[in-house]
């Protein structure tokens, strides 16, 4: 049974809103978390574990994702769990002497930032990579991109918020929030019901459905991801990889409706591959299509050659909660008191956990953030 | 609470004991999906086929839930593995093959 009331209530069980939970329980901030299915079930359970820096648009967004990968730094030993965290580099693949300009342009940016990011060419990115096709053009590399499991990041982010107090209920639906005739909103669950002070709506792609309960607008639109998983290979690459065209794509939604635009790449800890991905806008749908996993397999193996006599063993898709700026929204909603935003990540969840969670549980208990807030709440509307 | 059977390897694709996946239902997982997740049983290369049935029996044993709610786990494609080049039709890599 949900208690009568919490400081806090967070919504949604993913590795945001585990996040959260775990940092305000760090902080003694009673908090009750409430998620529609299991923890880890939906957007943070069917992603990579990608921790990258290069494919963070330059400005706050590349430093809200720099002040993460710290954070990521000292985790595992902070959750007491592990989360087969690596800090392994990543490179951006350029396969087209056309994006070349455009990478240029991009690493020099990141550079003023204060990313440590240098251009190969292709002599130098197969040195480092010697997988990699002879077709390619060159690489960017940045020694500061990491990969994590996403699922044990959330898991743990999860087991040590409720070591430290933190309850957490799953299985249940939120089916309306109310106001009391008070300062206090009122969160059901079917039959149950819940008061609180605080509401966070870290729903991922699912947000705007609580938004529409409290009669907010909130621009984030589900977009689909699939991904193919190979059988466990011994070494094969040890950064993770992107292509340029990616990183055109998430940036150019026009670029993304075509399924395999650009592709990601890595190898787990476990020794899988992990190769990704589309980019759709096809509503809640989270099926894989045969074009995608056609796609992906014939992007990836351009990349990687030696790709093609490897078997896939599962494909499976997720929905990635997409913004218009490419940013999420975090922080206070005007308008609307108590009521905190902390959902469209789009791709960058996982990177962004731990400065989500964090910057949110600074918020509540300060009111005050490390990192300005104001950037992330722009384009959400009270109507 | 040590049990001798707990070394017992129960998804042999992925080396997950018995130990682990009773310790992930004593950490909250109900149903074969979330031991998946958070053990990697039934990730491997069977993707579950030989060792689903057991754990989800597993699962019935500590939770005292019924099998029908704790099975399946979703199955994904493909039904056998198949190779990147038979999935991706060597659309772009071997382009002297396609005549």
């Amino acid at each position: 049974m949900l208690p009568q009331r919490a400081d806090v209530v967070i919504i949604g069980g993913g590795v945001i809103g585990a996040s959260i939970a775990y940092h305000l329980a760090k902080r003694r901030i009673e908090a009750v978390l409430i998620e529609r299915s299991s923890i880890c079930s939906a957007t943070s359970c069917s992603c990579d574990g990608f921790v990258f820096m290069q494919s963070k648009k330059p400005g706050i967004h590349l430093e809200l994702a720099l002040e993460s990968a710290k954070r990521f730094e000292t985790l595992e030993a902070e959750l007491g769990a592990p989360i087969e965290y690596e800090n392994c580099g990543g490179m951006v693949i350029i396969e087209g002497s056309e994006e070349i300009p455009a990478m240029e342009r991009y690493v020099k940016e990141q550079q003023e930032i204060g990313l440590d990011v240098t251009l190969l060419d292709k002599h130098e990115a197969r040195k480092r990579e010697p997988a990699l096709s002879e077709k390619i053009v060159g690489a960017t590399y940045s020694p500061q991109d990491s990969q994590v499991n996403p699922m044990f990041l959330t898991f743990a982010f999860i087991d040590r918020a409720k070591e430290l107090g933190a309850r957490v209920f799953t299985d249940r639906e939120v089916t309306a929030i109310t106001r009391t005739g008070g300062r206090e909103w009122i969160v059901r669950t079917g039959t149950e019901e819940i008061r609180t002070a605080l509401v966070v709506n870290a729903a991922g792609p699912f947000a705007p459905k609580i938004g529409r309960m409290v009669d907010l607008e909130i621009p984030i639109t589900p977009r689909r991801g699939q991904l193919l998983v190979t059988e466990t290979l011994p070494r094969l690459i040890t950064s993770i990889f992107l292509s340029a065209k990616y990183i055109a794509a998430k940036f150019n939604p026009d670029l993304a409706q075509k399924a395999g635009e650009g592709i990601s790449i890595e190898q787990t800890a476990s020794g899988t591959l992990v190769l990704g991905s589309t980019r759709e806008f096809v509503g809640y749908d989270g099926c894989v299509t045969n074009e995608g996993m056609a796609t992906i397999a014939a992007r990836a193996s351009q990349v990687i050659p030696r790709l093609n006599e490897v078997h896939i063993i599962r494909a499976f898709a997720g929905l990635r909660p997409y913004t218009p700026s490419g940013l999420p929204f975090l922080g206070f909603v005007e308008g609307l008191d108590g009521f905190i935003m902390a959902a469209g990540h789009e791709g960058d969840g996982i990177a962004l956990a731990p400065i989500t969670g964090d910057l949110i549980a600074q918020l509540i208990a300060s009111g005050k953030t490390d990192i300005p807030l104001d950037a992330f709440q722009r384009g959400l509307g009270t109507p | 609470m040590t049990d001798p059977d707990d070394d017992v390897l129960i998804c042999r694709c992925e080396e997950i004991t018995l130990g682990e996946i009773k310790e992930a239902i004593a950490r909250g997982a109900t149903t074969l999906h979330e031991v998946r997740r958070r053990t990697r049983a039934g990730m491997g290369l069977c993707q579950g086929r030989t060792c689903g049935t057991q754990v989800a029996r597993i699962i019935a044993e500590h939770t005292g839930r019924p099998l029908k709610e704790i099975m399946p786990a979703t199955a994904r494609p493909p039904v056998r593995s198949i190779k990147v080049k038979e999935l991706g039709g060597e659309q772009h890599c071997c382009p002297k093959e396609r005549t």
